[in-house]
């Protein structure tokens, strides 16, 4: 009895020492640089810089063509990179920021940039921004985005928006045609429903469950002029709030989408890129995936809009996919801003990404990408909902990414319906209690 | 039941005398073919995913999720050709040879350090030596997040991020305590009459070391080989940490990039690079095999 507890006394004792250690490693760096650091700059000194990003072989062969263009113009700028999964690209990340080994320029999550902006593990690019870095081609909207806290610590390498994708080929398969975009909630609810009657025999259904996305919950909430979280982490809605949300959805588990059962047999594919669901909400940039997973035989996909909550609201939003970011403790600050600007507005890096990362959020390397098919698809899409685009909501609260996780966990239950709407309810509105007050 | 069907069995036989004989092969064969389908089925059960597999890795990336079934549609060797190229511009085999690397110096690292720290504690007399047994013992309770940042910036300190010295040293350095601990408990079952005896003879802890003990720990020592071997070979974190450069990856992060959560992930490079990985581990197992239940069931010395 007595050892485990010295035992667990040492544990304790050597978490704090590591904490500490951790803590003491994220403080000190940020705003290093000063304003007139860019004046006495050498542009010319030999340096090397570290590059991190996330992504499978074919980005990593993009990033490989776009640092040579890079070196073509900056010889002198020697760039090591070096990639990783999704998943593990934070691991290292988290380990790095407590030991202070940060890559000099990282691409970034949104959902991060909170926590390490707060932590002082980014540099303020603000002394950068007009100079070094080209701010003409980016607008305010895309800006302000990488935004923490007053501080710009990240620059959006391009957008997304919400959106409806359909598959043309089974929708001409079971006989229903196209939805049109926009419109009620019920009217999309309606056309599942044709949907999924003409595709009984054949096992294609209307569309999956909008409840278990809480993209779609905030969509509705914007429409009403509210938000999900609020720069202070404060809930923009009430317990009445998500009941509606999810009584309104609950006739749709009822025969109308996908069982969860069949989504559960496809994981981690979804019913959309399984060929088994016509419609799915999600980002526009998921496109070329469902392509990819959907296999050679499907080549084209319908791009339109979500249902309109309320006529004429501002509901949707532009996030970023990605951003570049450099960080606190680079020693060549110049230079990763040198490399930023060309990674975010240079037309050759435009004309190799095309729109795997979204769409180009600088008009110069929007111009520079040549867009066909889905691209050119994708950039219609975002100009064409241009009057339904509001602000976009303040960088994710810390846990934003659980809550998130949560959600779709709850909509999975409900999908089952091993829960009722209440407990599900009363689970989240918990679980939100213990994230946000932690 | 099968008792019950016994005792008819015999009580046939004292009723007719020439038949029964043959019965009762029959009754035992009938009874075997029905053991045999029960067992087969419940084994074709337990194999089905290996066998989902390997038969998988040749269904084309698209297939997965569209035809749940066994046997693929348009069966392809993509997947394999796909793989062997590689990743990002640097081929397989560079990933194994890294792996390969990695594993066999921490089969090198382990064996000496490990043997030699064993020698000291089970043998050698001094101060303290309960007391040293005792925190190497208790290394092995601390779980590895408690170190792993500390670790983390002592070698970003030293500027040995990227390379393999953080992942080998301290093999060499005898901090795998599991080892350290399977070794004394075999030295201490080596009667040291054997120790007495040369040290008359005039050897000293060298010599004693290397002509007395070495020969007689060889099963343990090929345990911690292939034990090292394939923690190593698995390690995932430890190189997840260290190494920046794609081009000194080991096969469990290369396996990885196959498998990307954000954007496309190719299914079927998963599945066969998968397999290809398991191969060398699973040629190390079967070959050492032998040795591993030999240094297992070794456990005194006898004779």
């Amino acid at each position: 009895m007595f050892k485990s507890h010295k035992r667990r006394a040492f544990s304790v004792a050597a978490i704090l020492m590591t904490s500490a250690l951790a803590l003491s490693a994220c403080s000190g760096g940020s705003g290093a640089a000063g304003g007139d650091t860019a004046s006495t700059y050498d542009p010319d000194e030999k340096v090397t810089l570290n590059l991190a990003f996330w992504g499978n072989d074919v980005r990593a062969a993009f990033y490989e063509e776009a640092i040579a263009a890079f070196n073509e113009e900056y010889p002198n700028i020697t760039v090591n990179s070096s990639f990783l999964g999704f998943p593990e690209f934070w691991e290292k990340r988290q380990t790095e920021a407590a030991g202070g080994g940060l890559p000099d320029v990282m691409q970034f999550d949104y959902s991060y940039m909170r926590q390490y902006s707060e932590n002082g593990l980014l540099l303020d690019l603000d002394p950068y921004l007009g100079n070094i870095i080209d701010t003409e081609p980016l607008s305010e909207n895309i800006l302000g985005i990488g935004v923490v806290d007053g501080v710009t610590t990240g620059i959006p390498t391009s957008t997304n928006a919400w959106a409806m994708y359909q598959n043309p080929k089974l929708l001409d398969q079971i006989g229903v045609e196209a939805y049109e975009g926009g419109g009620s909630w019920d009217d999309y609810a309606e056309w599942m429903q044709t949907a999924t009657d003409a595709g009984e025999a054949s096992g294609i259904y209307g569309g999956s469950d909008w409840g278990g996305r809480i993209q779609n919950f905030e969509l509705q909430l914007r429409a009403e002029g509210s938000f999900l979280f609020s720069e202070d982490a404060e809930p923009g809605f009430d317990e009445a709030d998500l009941t509606k949300f999810w009584e309104e959805s609950a006739p749709l588990r009822d025969g109308v989408v996908i069982p969860q059962q069949r989504l559960e047999e496809v994981y981690p594919l979804a019913g959309f890129d399984t060929a088994q669901t016509v419609s799915e909400l999600t980002w526009d940039n998921f496109g070329a995936a469902y392509l990819g997973g959907l296999g050679e035989s499907y080549t084209e996909l319908g791009l339109v809009a979500p249902p309109v909550t309320k006529e004429g609201a501002k509901d949707l939003y532009l996030k970023p996919s990605m951003l570049h970011t450099i960080s606190a403790k680079t020693e060549h600050p110049e230079a990763a801003a040198t490399l930023v600007n060309f990674l975010i507005n240079s037309p050759e890096v435009g004309a190799i990404f095309g729109t795997s990362r979204g769409l180009p959020a600088s008009e110069t390397q929007l111009e520079g990408a040549k867009l066909d098919g889905l691209d050119a698809q994708i950039r219609d899409y975002e100009e064409s909902i241009a009057d339904r685009l509001g602000d976009a909501p303040p960088v994710p609260i810390i846990g934003a990414g659980t809550l998130e996780e949560k959600f779709r966990q709850i909509g999975t239950e409900l999908g089952f319906g091993t829960m009722t709407v209440d407990e599900a309810v009363d689970q989240f509105f918990n679980e939100m209690d213990v994230v946000l007050n932690q | 039941m099968s008792t019950i069907e016994v005792d008819q069995a015999e009580a046939l036989q004292v009723q007719t005398q020439p038949a029964p004989r043959r019965r009762k092969i029959k009754r035992k064969t009938v009874n075997t073919i029905i053991w045999f389908v029960v067992l087969a089925s419940i084994t074709a059960v337990i194999l089905y995913p290996l066998l989902w597999l390997v038969v998988s890795s040749f269904k084309p990336s698209s297939e997965f999720g569209q035809n749940p079934g066994l046997i693929p549609d348009n069966p392809t060797i993509n997947n394999y050709i796909k793989v062997v190229e590689g990743i990002g511009g640097i081929p397989l085999w560079r990933f194994f040879a890294n792996s390969l690397l990695i594993a066999l110096s921490a089969v090198v690292g382990i064996l000496i350090s490990a043997s030699l720290a064993a020698y000291a504690f089970a043998r050698v007399k001094f101060k303290g030596v309960g007391i040293l047994f005792a925190c190497m013992i208790g290394t092995m309770l601390l779980p590895i997040h408690v170190i792993i940042i500390p670790q983390y910036i002592m070698f970003q300190k030293l500027e040995l991020i990227d390379t393999y010295v953080p992942l080998i040293l301290p093999k060499f350095l005898a901090t795998e305590a599991f080892f350290v601990f399977l070794m004394v408990q075999f030295i201490r079952n080596i009667p040291r009459e054997l120790d007495e005896a040369a040290r008359i003879d005039g050897a000293g802890h060298l010599r004693i070391f290397f002509s007395i003990i070495v020969p007689l720990i060889k099963p343990a020592m090929i345990t911690s080989a292939i034990f090292a071997f394939i923690w190593s070979w698995n390690d995932f974190l430890g190189p997840l940490l260290y190494l920046n450069s794609p081009e000194k990856y080991p096969l469990p992060i290369a396996l990885r990039l196959y498998n990307d959560a954000s954007s496309t992930s190719d299914y079927g490079a998963t599945v066969a690079v998968s397999l290809l990985a398991l191969l060398p581990i699973l040629i190390f197992f079967v070959v050492f095999q032998r040795f591993l239940v030999d240094g297992v069931a070794t456990q005194g010395l006898k004779g």
